[in-house]
């Protein structure tokens, strides 16, 4: 069962266009959203909170259009952005008072557990957390109001291994009982490439691709060679090139690796790196 | 509602402790010298001044995006805030009504009371379609354009009308009426303007 469908998500902005963007986050999964800055995952998850209107298609959320949802049925998503929303001046308490009165089904008493075990500090108004203090209070807010879907704009951006290693504890517990769901983007390759089950990769506002995650880290290798090289390799076996000073990088299928050349396995970087700045194989080369 | 309404209170409590001691200074001052004149003044500021600074916080905050994504529509968001320009507004007029009795004698109308306190409510009514429209920064400035513009239209209005406008009996329940239609008129131009907004 899909617990988020986005179908054909178009929206324009001076400069910019989200194009026909498609992709599901099924139930018991975490969907990890990937691509440059600017690229368009911010605008997709804004899309999908009701932040921003699309131009064209649909979101549905458990089967349902979002623009439909009922304020308990909306509370079944839980949030956590990229910039902490959370009321500045209020310290923990102040934030649980406010809480259990806007969230239908806020647990005070989960709330105060999750402050406890991040150790924030009770006394304190959220200006003076720190960056990572401020993201856990944001994770807590989110894992106190019993929703079904998670969804995590840059949620470990700027934060030291420490605390991004706290937070993916969380989720893999968020997780536990197989019925949530998670939609995580990140610039932070390895984060994701730990929790995810797929990626989907954004490029200039259109999907890329939409794979599980094992079989795209099994899908590709890299391997370097001499630009005079190039012209031997077979372009239909070849997904992108990288042209360098001293040589050329290049991006194949795995199964396409040409003979006498030792093959890396690509991760997410890499992968997005080829995408981004990469060319394809012509005769010209 | 009340939780928009409690986070406004928990967040901006150190700007309503102060206005709410403006609002007892200038009213301590009226009834010493027995001048109208600063109860009926703080009451404007105060009004205005509430709703725009919480909603400055909101904007540092981006707590609007945090609304919309927690479900609260854009009614309940737009509502809020006159709600809470309206009870300072209620505030501050119970505090001038005080001074207003006391210091009532021969020749005193209701207009007197009637204009400063419907005052505040057409200032509510014009700012904050224009800040949901502008943003904070921009619309704090519209205001300050408006008000004295107003003062000033106000100012050569008493000196037209002199004393036909204060003695008319109807004035105040005119003035009554037309403050109640800017006002759920501005509601439905904030109400407008945020549904179109993106966070």
């Amino acid at each position: 069962m899909q617990s988020l469908q986005i179908q054909s998500l178009t929206k324009k902005y001076d400069g910019f266009l989200l194009d026909n963007v498609s992709f599901s986050v099924p139930q018991g999964a975490v969907v990890g959203l990937i691509g440059e800055n600017g690229a368009g995952k911010s605008t997709v998850m804004k899309a999908v909170q009701g932040a921003v209107r699309a131009d064209k298609g649909s979101i549905l959320f458990q089967g349902k259009p979002i623009e439909q949802l009922s304020k308990e049925e909306k509370q079944k998503i839980g949030f956590v952005q990229d910039v902490t929303c959370l009321p500045l001046e209020m310290g923990i308490s102040m934030l649980d008072k406010v809480f259990s009165h806007i969230f239908v089904r806020w647990n005070s008493d989960r709330f105060f557990d999750l402050c406890r075990k991040f150790s924030l500090p009770e006394k304190k108004a959220v200006k003076d957390f720190s960056k990572g203090m401020r993201m856990k209070a944001a994770i807590a807010v989110a894992l106190s109001y019993d929703n079904d879907l998670l969804l995590l704009d840059e949620p470990t951006s700027g934060l030291d291994p420490v605390v991004r290693d706290e937070i993916l504890e969380i989720l893999y517990d968020y997780m536990q009982d197989g019925k949530k769901a998670v939609l995580i983007s990140s610039h932070i390759s390895s984060d994701l490439e730990k929790l995810c089950d797929y990626i989907v990769y954004i490029h200039e506002g259109r999907v890329l691709f939409d794979e599980e995650k094992d079989a795209l880290l099994e899908k590709f290798v890299t391997f370097s060679c001499e630009k005079a090289a190039l012209k031997e390799l077979d372009p239909a076996r070849v997904e992108r090139v990288l042209l360098r000073e001293y040589g050329a990088d290049v991006l194949v299928r795995k199964d396409c690796l040409p003979q006498g050349f030792g093959g890396n396995r690509a991760g997410l970087d890499e992968i997005m790196l080829f995408y981004a700045k990469g060319e394809r194989l012509c005769s010209d080369f | 509602m009340f939780g928009l309404l409690i986070k406004d209170f928990f967040n901006i409590r150190k700007q309503i402790a102060w206005y709410i001691g403006m609002i007892v200074m200038f009213f301590v001052v009226s009834l010493s010298v027995r001048n109208l004149t600063f109860s009926a003044s703080i009451g404007l500021l105060v009004t205005i001044s509430v709703p725009l600074t919480a909603l400055a916080y909101e904007e540092r905050e981006n707590w609007q995006r945090f609304a919309a994504a927690s479900g609260l529509g854009a009614k309940t968001m737009v509502a809020e805030k006159y709600l809470l320009g309206i009870l300072f507004a209620l505030f501050s007029s119970l505090a001038y009504l005080a001074v207003f009795l006391f210091c009532f004698e021969n020749g005193t109308t209701w207009m007197e009371f009637c204009f400063p306190v419907c005052m505040q409510f057409v200032i509510l009514s014009v700012v904050l379609p224009l800040v949901f429209r502008y943003g904070v920064e921009r619309g704090r400035t519209m205001t300050v354009l408006f008000v004295v513009v107003l003062v000033a239209l106000f100012a050569a209005g008493m000196g037209l009308l002199g004393d036909r406008f204060s003695l008319a009996a109807p004035a105040v329940g005119i003035a009554a009426a037309v403050t109640l239609f800017l006002l759920v008129g501005s509601f439905f131009l904030s109400l407008k303007i945020y549904e179109k907004k993106e966070f």
